[in-house]
Order: structure tokens, then C-alpha cells, then sequence
């Protein structure tokens, strides 16, 4: 039987609970995992007081009911199993360097910030700084993918250096701002700003979307490794029609205030 | 008016970020109030003749008159009781003030705030994220020959920056004032301000960001694509222009306000300003300065970064600082978060704060520092009426530019400053938890360590 934890109690004031990860409750007993300290509000608490813990780790964790005022769940996780039913307060899977998270709800502000490794599949909606860097660090996510069947807001893959994040509905203003590499797959509408000040990377959208005037078309074509990266993301659980799988992107390079490296791929035709 | 008048030279006025030090204000003694201010503008004048000595009780608790001991003790207990307590306000205090704030926060473990998270809050997270090619208003005044206003409206919000320090006033290199510098204006509105400016370019608004990046295009002699005119409503030609003046002054200075900071895309305007400034400066000297509105919001900035490493937005919850505007900022603690107490200082965020932050506000015990009665204070459940810092009491107050400048009070008051009620507080709130948290340090020490990496 695999760990579960079920939220008895809703906390009052945010609950600081980056101890809800694999490698945290790795080896105990329930009596031992139930005493683990998490901060409420500013108060020293235990796992405990606000989770019912039943069953022993396997590889995989199970966390029931509305987190919706429960940080940093799996932050800096670095293998196992961690399933989430339920809305999820800020910074889960902050600091990821392996492992999965699959979410059944919505997630808040601040998801994979600073990631390096390990998958995080979200099936609701994310918050805004999806996969992007903490206030005054200049490096967003490093690695890992982001899988996000809902929409996501603003500044999705803000600094990101490389990984992968898409994004099945529509995401807000500022997609891959200040973006040195990797890839956003955005299968619905984005904002406006898309990559402004992106070195390098791409960013994909099915749809016609603002961009900056300092970017400019270079043409229209089919991306040969692009049909790698769909087939992937379909096998995911994603629609993707075939006209997409062998269509043409239109490439817009920018940004030209820095390298004019990255690339914005709108579907066409 | 009776006779018995004293005249205080080289006054300070509080009222706007300008911090104006070269008031002559003539004080009646009897009816405590000042009469004159001479050299104050009209936002000034109006500030010195409407504080007025209140009849209020020095501490209420649920709208009944106590000791200001026993309204210290009832706010140090609130405070210390609760799990996600906050302070907010702050810019309408000295410096003293502010600072037994920041100790109380780290005593009780909770956030702290200051109005510059509603207003130039942006301004603070881009000088962390780009940097600021900053000046004093003094160089703005001897040097500057390009002066850009930017999403601000000084002719209204500031008016002496115009005469004092940025427009009108001759300078060491600026013999003839105005005549020496051109004025640029950025504004989708035809505001007071525009019969000053040389140009005045109206982009549509929220459009800000766009026109910044093209502008930083066009000083690096980058390719602009054609169709900025449609998203700005600002010519190509008249951006080239504006980048040219730009590189070919000798000094250039931006001031700008929430035109530009709570416009779609907040603290990116901000960013892209900066870049540009920065941008500019392989050309000539340029700089860039927040027109900051309430008289010490400055210093409560200056403050916060002095004490805890940053300039807004703080929690102490673990122990030890941490920052992230729209996580530990006052309107997302209130409202998303349900913080469980507040503190108030000197501003009123009853009447200003989104419904849902104003509705907890309702719910929660709420201390209230004003030196009249307001919104706030009228919801709160601990009120203590202040004496007027600047008017009333001795301190400190930093000017938008980052100066300190010492006040000179004009009469006294009945009622304590608000050094002495934080102090007060200060000092029962660390006894209080001394107990509180006498248990439990070990594993402390534990818990931080994902959640310090996580927001380093």
C-alpha cells in the first residue's frame, strides 16, 4: 500500500510543508511521519495536526484534499512518486530535481520554480511563474518537463535555461520572458509580450498571437524536429490533429535587443 | 488668531515624496495650528493648515477610551497570538518609527509591508531584477538637459518638482532653467503637466512596455518593425526622435509614476525603463528616478532593505526574512491568505484595498496608528491617535531621490508620536514571545532548509 496523506483539518493560514516529499518520508512509520514539523503561519506544527497518514512509502505518495493553503509540496524532491488530488497552494515541486508529480486540480503561483529534473503533470490550471525563476535569481527552470493540461498565466517559463513546458490551454502575458533556452509548447492562445528579451529557445503556439516589433518574420516552413516533439506531447494525452504534425510554422527571430536567437513558431497552415 | 505666533525657518513639508525643506511656517501657539506656509505649494499649504489637534482618547479598544498601557498590552497580545500577523502602512512615518515596525515584525513573526506594494512596488523589484542608474534631485537641477516625464503627473502630485529641482530651476550648467532643457512628456492624457513639456507623446494606454522596447531597439540602431504605430499610436519617426534626443543630451533624467507601474505589466514597464536607462548610458549620462508620492514612503524602502535585505513585501514566518511580492505582499496576505491580525500604520488601506482584503479586515483584529480618524480606524479594534510626524515630532524622512532629511516640528501635541506606541509594542511583544518560542528551536533549524533554497 502506498503513503497517503488526507487532509483532516483545512489550515486557517498557510501551511509550509516542503517536508511532504519523497525523500522526507522516505523509511518512516506513520506515528513518525505524523510528527514531521510543517510551519502554520509562524507557528512550528506537525504533519499531524492537519493530515491523516496511512501506509508505508513504496515509491509513490498520495496527497488527498484542498491544498489550496499548502506550500512547497515536493520542493526539491529528487525521485519517487507524488500524486496530488486536489487544488495546491504556491511552490509545489519548487527546486525539483527528479522525480513525478501529477496533480489532479488546480495549482497556484510559483509551480516547478527552479527546477532541474523530473516531470511535473498538472490537470487543472497553473498559476502565474509556472516553471520561472524566484524573485532576484536570474535562471528559471534548468531542466525537467512541465505538462499542463489546463491554461497557464503570466510568465510561464519566465528565465527558463532549458526543459520542457507545455501548456494545453491558453497562457497569459509574458510566455518565456527573458527565456535563454528550452522549449513552450502553448496549444492555445498566449498574451501578449511572448518572449520578450528571450536569448535563445523556442516557443510554439497553435494560434496567431502580438508579438513585440522586435521581432521579425523569417519564413515559413515545417521544423523537421518538431513532429518529435508533437508525437511526444500526444502520447501525453494531448489532441493534436495531424495537419499540425506535418503543417507549417511561421518563424519569427527575436529578441533583437538580445542575441535574436530565439524563435516564436505560429502554426500557419 | 491669536498673537502669541512663533515662525520656524527651514521647515520640512511631508506631504510628497519632494520633502521640501525651505518652509517658513508661522505657528499660532494658542490654538495650536499653523497659520502660514510660505513656499509651500498649494498640495502643502492645504497639508499644514488641516492638522488640527483632534479631540480624540489617545487609545481606544472596541470604541471604548482605555490607558495607552492597557491598548499596548491588548496590541502586543494580539499580535503575539497570532499565526500570520501583518503590518502595513509605514509612509507617513519617520524613519524611527518605521524601524520599530521592522522589530516588531521579526519579534512576532509575521509580514510587513508598505504602501509601496499599491504603488511603486514594481519600481523595487526592478531595481533587484535590472538596476538603477540613479542621481539626486540636486544633479537633476544643475545638470539636466533632457527631462523625461513618464506615466507621472507632477503639475498635481508634486508640484515643486517642477520649480525646484527639474524644470524651471537654473542650475550650475543650466544657466537660463527651462530655456536649457527640453521637456519631454509621456502620457495618454492631456494632464496638468502638458503646457510644460517641450513634446508631449500620448501612446494608448497601457502601451507602455511596447514604446520602451522599441525605444531600446532603436538606441541599440536595431530594425523596428513598422507596426509599432498601430500597437502604440506613436509614429515610428516619433520614437526616432525621441531615442536621438535621448543619446545626444548631456544628461537626461526619467522620472515616472504608476502610469507606468500599475499599468499591465507592472514591475516589466519598470524593468524595460531601467534597461533602456542602462542602454543609454553607453551613449551619455542618464538616469532614472521614481517620482515616489507619500512623504516617506522612501524611507520606509530604505528601511525595510537596511534591516532585512529588502525593500518590501517581508515575512519573517520562518524565523529569518524572505521577499516575494504577491506571496507576502499585504493584499494577498489579507485576501488569499487570511491573515489573522493587522497593524496599521499611518495609512488607510480600509478605503483603498481590493473588497476581499477589506472584508478579512473585518473579520480580524485590526490595530489601527493614525493621527485622524479614517476607514481603517474605524473598523479597528485597537485605535491609537498619533501625533503628527513632521508637525508634532522630531525624525527623519528620506526624499524620492534617497536623501535623508531631518524634520523640524512646528507645535506639540497631546498625543504620543509613533516611535513611542511601536516601542512600546516593540518591547511587550519581545517579552510575550520569549515564552512563546522557547520551544521547538532544533527543529527549526530543520525545516527552513528546502523552503530556504526555494526562495533564495
Amino acid at each position: 500500500m502506498s503513503l497517503t496523506l488526507s487532509l483532516h483539518t483545512s489550515p486557517e493560514v498557510p501551511v509550509e510543508a516542503d517536508v511532504i516529499s519523497p525523500d522526507r518520508l522516505n523509511n518512516l512509520n506513520e506515528s513518525a511521519l505524523s510528527a514531521l514539523p510543517v510551519f502554520h503561519g509562524n507557528v512550528q506544527a506537525k504533519i499531524g495536526d492537519f493530515f491523516k497518514v496511512q501506509g508505508q512509502y513504496n515509491g509513490e505518495i498520495r496527497v488527498e484534499g484542498d491544498l489550496s493553503k499548502v506550500k512547497h509540496i515536493g520542493a526539491g524532491m529528487t525521485s519517487g512518486r507524488l500524486i496530488v488530488n486536489g487544488d495546491v497552494g504556491a511552490h509545489l515541486g519548487a527546486g525539483m530535481q527528479g522525480g513525478k508529480i501529477i496533480v489532479d486540480g488546480n495549482v497556484a503561483d510559483w509551480a516547478a520554480s527552479e527546477m532541474t529534473g523530473g516531470r511535473i503533470i498538472i490537470k487543472g490550471n497553473a498559476g502565474h511563474m509556472l516553471g520561472s525563476s524566484i524573485r532576484g535569481s536570474a535562471t528559471g527552470i534548468t531542466g525537467g518537463e512541465i505538462i499542463v493540461h489546463g491554461n497557464a498565466r503570466n510568465e510561464a517559463g519566465q528565465a527558463m535555461r532549458n526543459g520542457l513546458i507545455v501548456i494545453g490551454g491558453n497562457s497569459e502575458d509574458l510566455t518565456g520572458v527573458n527565456m535563454l533556452s528550452g522549449t513552450i509548447i502553448v496549444l492555445g492562445k498566449m498574451g501578449i509580450r511572448t518572449g520578450a528579451g528571450m536569448k535563445r529557445g523556442t516557443i510554439l503556439s497553435m494560434h496567431d498571437a502580438d508579438l513585440l516589433s522586435t521581432f521579425t518574420y523569417a519564413c515559413t516552413y515545417h521544423p523537421t524536429y518538431l513532429r518529435l516533439y508533437l508525437t511526444y506531447i500526444k502520447k501525453l494525452g494531448f489532441q493534436i490533429d495531424d495537419a499540425k504534425l506535418s503543417g507549417n510554422y511561421e518563424r519569427w527571430a527575436g529578441d533583437s535587443i538580445e542575441l535574436n536567437r530565439g524563435e516564436i513558431l505560429l502554426y500557419r497552415n | 488668531m491669536s498673537e502669541n505666533t512663533r515662525t520656524i525657518k527651514n521647515a520640512v513639508c511631508t506631504f510628497c515624496g519632494c520633502v521640501c525643506d525651505d518652509m517658513e511656517l508661522t505657528v499660532d501657539l494658542d490654538e495650536h495650528r499653523i497659520t502660514k506656509a510660505k513656499n509651500a505649494c498649494i498640495l502643502g499649504r492645504s497639508w499644514f493648515s488641516e492638522h488640527v489637534i483632534e479631540d480624540r482618547p489617545i487609545a481606544a479598544i472596541g470604541g471604548k477610551e482605555v490607558s495607552f498601557e492597557e491598548a499596548v498590552e491588548e496590541s502586543a497580545q494580539i499580535l503575539t497570538k497570532a499565526k500570520f500577523p501583518i503590518i502595513y502602512g509605514l509612509s507617513e512615518a519617520s524613519v524611527e518609527a518605521q524601524r520599530e515596525a521592522v522589530a516588531i515584525a521579526d519579534y512576532m513573526r509575521g509580514s510587513i509591508d508598505s504602501t509601496s506594494s499599491v504603488c511603486h512596488g514594481p519600481t523595487g523589484m526592478a531595481f533587484q531584477g535590472v538596476g538603477e542608474s540613479t542621481t539626486t534631485l540636486g544633479e537633476v537641477k544643475n545638470r539636466a538637459d533632457l527631462v523625461i516625464f513618464w506615466g507621472c503627473n507632477p503639475a498635481e502630485a508634486h508640484p515643486r518638482l517642477f520649480t525646484r529641482y527639474a524644470v524651471t530651476t537654473k542650475g550650475m550648467f543650466i544657466p537660463r532653467g527651462k530655456k536649457d532643457r527640453t521637456v519631454v512628456l509621456v502620457d495618454p492624457r492631456k494632464t496638468a503637466s502638458a503646457p510644460v513639456a517641450n513634446i508631449h507623446i500620448r501612446p494608448k494606454p497601457a502601451t507602455d512596455f511596447e514604446m520602451i522596447w522599441a525605444l531600446r531597439a532603436l538606441i541599440k540602431g536595431k530594425k523596428v518593425n513598422a507596426s509599432i504605430e498601430k500597437v502604440t499610436g506613436v509614429p515610428l519617426e516619433t520614437l526616432q526622435d525621441l531615442a536621438e534626443r535621448m543619446k545626444n543630451c548631456n544628461f537626461g533624467v526619467v522620472f515616472f509614476g504608476m502610469g507606468l507601474t500599475m499599468g499591465r505589466g507592472r514591475y516589466f514597464n519598470t524593468g524595460a525603463l531601467f534597461s533602456m536607462v542602462t542602454d543609454l548610458n553607453e551613449y551619455t549620462h542618464f538616469v532614472v528616478k521614481p517620482a515616489r508620492g507619500h512623504g516617506n514612503v522612501t524611507g520606509a524602502d530604505q528601511v525595510l532593505t537596511w534591516q532585512t535585505g529588502y525593500p518590501f513585501g517581508v515575512n519573517f514566518n520562518l524565523g529569518y526574512p524572505r521577499f516575494n511580492p504577491g506571496e507576502f505582499t499585504a493584499v494577498d496576505n489579507l485576501a488569499r491568505d487570511g491573515a489573522d491580525a493587522a497593524m496599521f500604520i499611518a495609512s488607510d488601506p480600509a478605503s483603498n484595498f481590493p473588497k476581499a482584503a477589506v472584508e478579512q479586515m473585518k473579520r480580524i483584529p485590526v490595530i489601527s496608528l493614525d493621527t485622524r480618524r479614517s476607514v481603517t480606524s474605524e473598523l479597528a479594534y485597537v485605535v491609537f491617535s498619533t501625533s503628527a510626524w513632521g508637525l508634532n515630532e522630531h525624525g527623519t524622512a528620506y526624499r524620492m531621490d534617497d536623501i535623508p532629511i531631518t524634520l523640524r516640528p512646528a507645535f506639540e501635541s497631546p498625543y504620543p508620536s509613533d516611535v513611542v506606541i511601536l516601542s512600546a509594542i516593540k518591547n511587550r511583544v519581545f517579552e510575550l514571545n520569549i515564552d512563546k518560542r522557547s520551544i521547538g528551536m532544533s527543529a527549526r533549524s530543520d525545516i527552513g532548509k528546502a523552503t530556504l533554497h526555494a526562495s533564495m
